[in-house]
């Protein structure tokens, strides 16, 4: 992130961690989390369940409930810290996108009602104004017959149809930063690239920054234009889409791209991490990657990693990249005790 | 259905236009509920007139107040609104003559058996048949108005609504086919047009057979000197006592040619008017109560539901600590400590008794409800809106509120019958609403020496009535917990999710 020509980022999320505490334990969901999103730009974050992404995603929104709470760090948006200044400010200048569309919007009214309610909150619309609006918006997301539609009850639409009303909800708000939680899952594939169309259709005309969450490495090469891959509740890797995809650095970056089906490749047996995403219940002291690490050493159990930049925007926690411990290494060169197939694809370089 | 028209700017414009288009539905509808009002406008004018003046007189006898306001034009207004003729009353259908001694005139009459026949009386009918014929008239009338009222809502549906298809109808449509929530629907109108018409339908007034019958007097065929005479009520009431020894049993003529359709109190009241009287008192407690506690129940609910950690924890221990106290004890405690001030004044002490209900019953209705509010504000829908900033008082009147009415609705009918019984409980006990402000609890403790005689109907039939109408609230509040959440009934998934969407 050493990028200096960038401005001050529409939002930076700064050591941000969140602590669910229940009577019998502290699950610390999220530790020291560090990412930022320009203006108009798309950031990926991706990771398996239980990785920290939807926390990471309520916190930015304001929503984490008890139990769970904000335990240290900052949220600056437009370079005003929400954990202190408070989200009143920036409702509905951040929106978000909930990975199940039928579950987002509420079914005892019709759906023109849910975005005109966004409609008056947020631009002070209000008859036939904001029903015009809400009309427009429903076409905007690709709705035919939106006249008709807009009053139709969110049991009449299809998953698609209504996954398109939630983000024209969102879009009401006017927002600057769209937060898309899984937006695509609940989807099929077809109805899924309709979305992202929709979306990156949406964040050229109104200039507008997503994050997008999700586990589909597939979707994030998409749409993504940097991307942080967390795990555990940490961010393991940050870099932009297309060199994560060339040249993974954090062995589990790795053994998530290892493990997209592919068609092509059709006769290898699909590659698998074993094991699961631990739960934490304190802050880490150790590598949370290292039991199921197939790379892993002795410091890897005892160090915490740093993130340590590797040029080109790309930085990765871990202490492969180590150079006390390690002779120095970069990706150009091979990981150390590199065993896998895919290390001869790198060809482009991390220079400066 | 209010709430989402007044969000409906459009929607209000179709209906318009609709009306606009095809009117003739909505003409028809509307001439015939005209001519249903028209039939009994005297009554809803006086009825209107008498609440406001008893709501400036409760608020006069409010010591603690010292302002009061003039009645003289209500009383007036409640006066000319009396004097309207109407279909359903004693004075167009007369079965008994009643001499107000007070005013100098008769109230209905005169009425009298002249040896003959019948003087007075509808069409010459004997008092019983002049009874019956109103009774049925009012219940025809009530039925006619519930016909009308859901002729409305179809055609309402079928010519003007927008939307094919809301949630609702399935709710609707599921209670229609429930025959045991039907069932409940049934029991619970009856009493409804009870209470409502109970005046009509009461063989005599209140007045003049309970609160001050040597005010009133009325008219008989004395056989011995073979002429018509004059008694005042309450003479005759004490000729006409159940009372073991002597007797006016159900649907029996006492010695003065009054008929009684339950027979008589150990004091010669009619049963049947001090009943159509005390479902009035036992209705508006009750309502009060549940209206007031499900109104606290839902708010805490909502407030614990939504802020969850330590508001939900001090309501917790709020509401098990009320539940812990032993509840009759409570609530006769509580009626004792305030039953000497003005509160206790307030119809005749109905409004201490559903305050005390509400004081005690809130925990219950707070606890049944708390659950099915934290699972709704979970809902995603619930998130978005608060990431879209409505504020905390919006979300739960709209996003969260529509989902717990259905509880509400179901536990606030179950425990309306509840109500019912611990009012006429207290009643029994002599705690309760203060005599001679008719209750049905006091009927059976006064009928209860004499349950072994001839005169066994002074306690059983008003005993028998306080079941029926709870086991119909409770089979109500069934039907309309599994029309609403069809799961708590059969196993059959809801498809489309919308299973919990209670009508706003």
């Amino acid at each position: 992130m050493s990028d200096a020509t960038r401005g001050e980022p529409l939002l930076a999320v700064e050591d941000l961690s969140v602590v669910f505490r229940t009577d019998k334990e502290r699950i610390h969901a999220i530790d020291d989390v560090t990412f930022d999103i320009q203006a108009g730009e798309t950031v990926g974050l991706v990771g398996e369940s239980g990785s920290g992404k939807s926390v990471t995603a309520r916190s930015i929104l304001g929503l984490v409930d008890e139990p769970g709470r904000i335990e240290s760090g900052s949220i600056y948006f437009r370079g005003e810290d929400l954990t202190q200044v408070g989200w009143e400010g920036a409702r509905g200048d951040i929106a978000i996108v909930f990975q199940d569309p039928s579950g987002s919007l509420n079914p005892v009214y019709t759906v023109g009602n849910q975005i005109r309610e966004a409609l008056r909150m947020h631009q002070g619309l209000t008859g036939s104004a904001a029903r015009d609006e809400a009309v427009d918006l429903l076409e905007t997301v690709g709705i035919s017959d939106a006249e008709k539609r807009v009053n139709a009850y969110p049991s009449e639409f299809s998953g698609g149809m209504r996954q398109r009303a939630v983000i024209a909800t969102a879009l009401a708000c006017d927002p600057d930063l769209l937060v898309c939680d899984e937006p695509t899952t609940a989807l099929d594939v077809t109805i899924q690239a309709q979305i992202l169309d929709v979306l990156g259709d949406l964040q050229r005309e109104e200039d507008l920054s997503i994050l997008f969450i999700t586990h589909d490495m597939g979707v994030i090469s998409e749409v993504a234009d940097r991307v942080n891959v967390m795990y555990a509740g940490e961010v393991v890797e940050r870099a932009p889409a297309d060199r994560l995809f060339s040249d993974p650095a954090h062995p589990y970056t790795r053994g998530l791209l290892a493990s997209i089906p592919s068609v092509r490749d059709s006769d290898d047996q699909l590659l698998t991490i074993e094991g699961e995403v631990p739960t934490s219940n304190e802050a880490p002291t150790s590598c949370r990657f290292a039991s199921r690490c197939p790379k892993a050493f002795d410091e890897c159990t005892q160090v915490h990693p740093d993130h340590i930049d590797l040029g080109g925007g790309q930085s990765a926690a871990c202490l492969l990249f180590e150079d006390e411990l390690n002779s120095p290494v970069t990706p150009e060169s091979g990981l150390p005790g590199a065993a896998d197939a895919g290390e001869s694809a790198r060809t482009d370089g991390g220079e400066e | 259905m209010t709430t989402a028209q007044r969000q409906h700017p459009d929607t209000s414009q179709a209906v318009r236009d609709g009306l606009r288009r095809n009117p003739r539905p909505a003409v028809v509808w509307a001439a015939f509920g005209a001519g249903l009002l028209a039939l009994q406008i005297g009554a809803l004018l006086e009825f209107g007139g008498s609440a406001a003046l008893d709501t400036v007189r409760a608020f006069n006898a409010i010591d603690a107040v010292p302002l009061t306001v003039g009645t003289e034009a209500l009383a007036g207004f409640e006066q000319a609104a009396a004097e309207i003729p109407r279909l359903l009353s004693r004075q167009t259908i007369p079965n008994n003559g009643l001499y107000s001694v007070e005013s100098e005139e008769w109230v209905v009459g005169p009425v009298y058996y002249n040896g003959q026949e019948w003087v007075g009386t509808f069409l010459g009918l004997e008092p019983a048949t002049a009874w019956a014929l109103r009774a049925v008239l009012v219940y025809a009338y009530a039925f006619a108005g519930l016909a009308w009222l859901w002729t409305g809502y179809r055609w309402f549906r079928r010519y003007y609504r927008v939307a094919d298809w809301t949630p609702r109808d399935d709710v609707v449509d599921r209670l229609r086919s429930h025959y045991w929530g039907l069932f409940g629907l049934f029991v619970v109108f009856i009493f409804l047009t009870t209470v409502l018409f109970g005046p009509a339908l009461a063989p005599t007034t209140n007045q003049a057979s309970n609160v001050d019958p040597y005010s009133y007097e009325t008219q008989y065929w004395d056989a011995e000197t073979e002429s018509v005479e004059t008694t005042a009520v309450g003479t005759a009431n004490s000729q006409s006592a159940s009372s073991g020894s002597t007797n006016v049993g159900l649907f029996s003529y006492d010695d003065y040619g009054r008929y009684h359709p339950f027979g008589t109190l150990p004091g010669g009241q009619d049963l049947f008017t001090f009943i159509m009287y005390g479902a009035r008192l036992s209705l508006s407690i009750g309502l009060v109560a549940v209206g007031l506690s499900t109104f606290i129940a839902a708010a805490f609910a909502m407030a614990s539901a939504y802020y969850k950690g330590r508001v939900d924890l001090g309501l917790i221990l709020l509401s098990d600590s009320i539940m812990a106290l032993p509840s009759l004890l409570l609530i006769i405690m509580l009626s004792v400590i305030f039953g000497g001030t003005w509160l206790a004044n307030i119809y005749s002490g109905g409004l201490l008794l559903s305050l005390v209900f509400v004081a005690t019953g809130w925990p219950g209705l707070w606890r049944a409800i708390r659950g099915p509010t934290l699972q709704t504000t979970e809902r995603e829908w619930v998130d978005a809106a608060r990431a879209f900033g409505l504020k905390p008082r919006t979300i739960m009147r709209k996003h969260v509120f529509p989902y717990i009415v259905g509880y509400l609705l179901v536990y606030g009918s179950m425990s309306l019958g509840g109500v019912i019984i611990g009012i006429a409980g207290l009643s029994y006990l002599g705690l309760g609403v203060n005599p001679p402000t008719p209750e049905w609890g006091r009927a059976i403790g006064l009928g209860q020496p004499y349950i072994g005689t001839p005169s066994w109907h002074i306690s059983i039939v008003p005993g028998v009535l306080i079941t029926i109408v709870v086991i119909g609230f409770n089979a109500l509040g069934d039907g309309v917990r599994d029309a609403i959440d069809p799961k708590s009934d059969t196993e059959t998934t809801d498809a489309k999710g919308v299973g919990r969407g209670g009508g706003a």
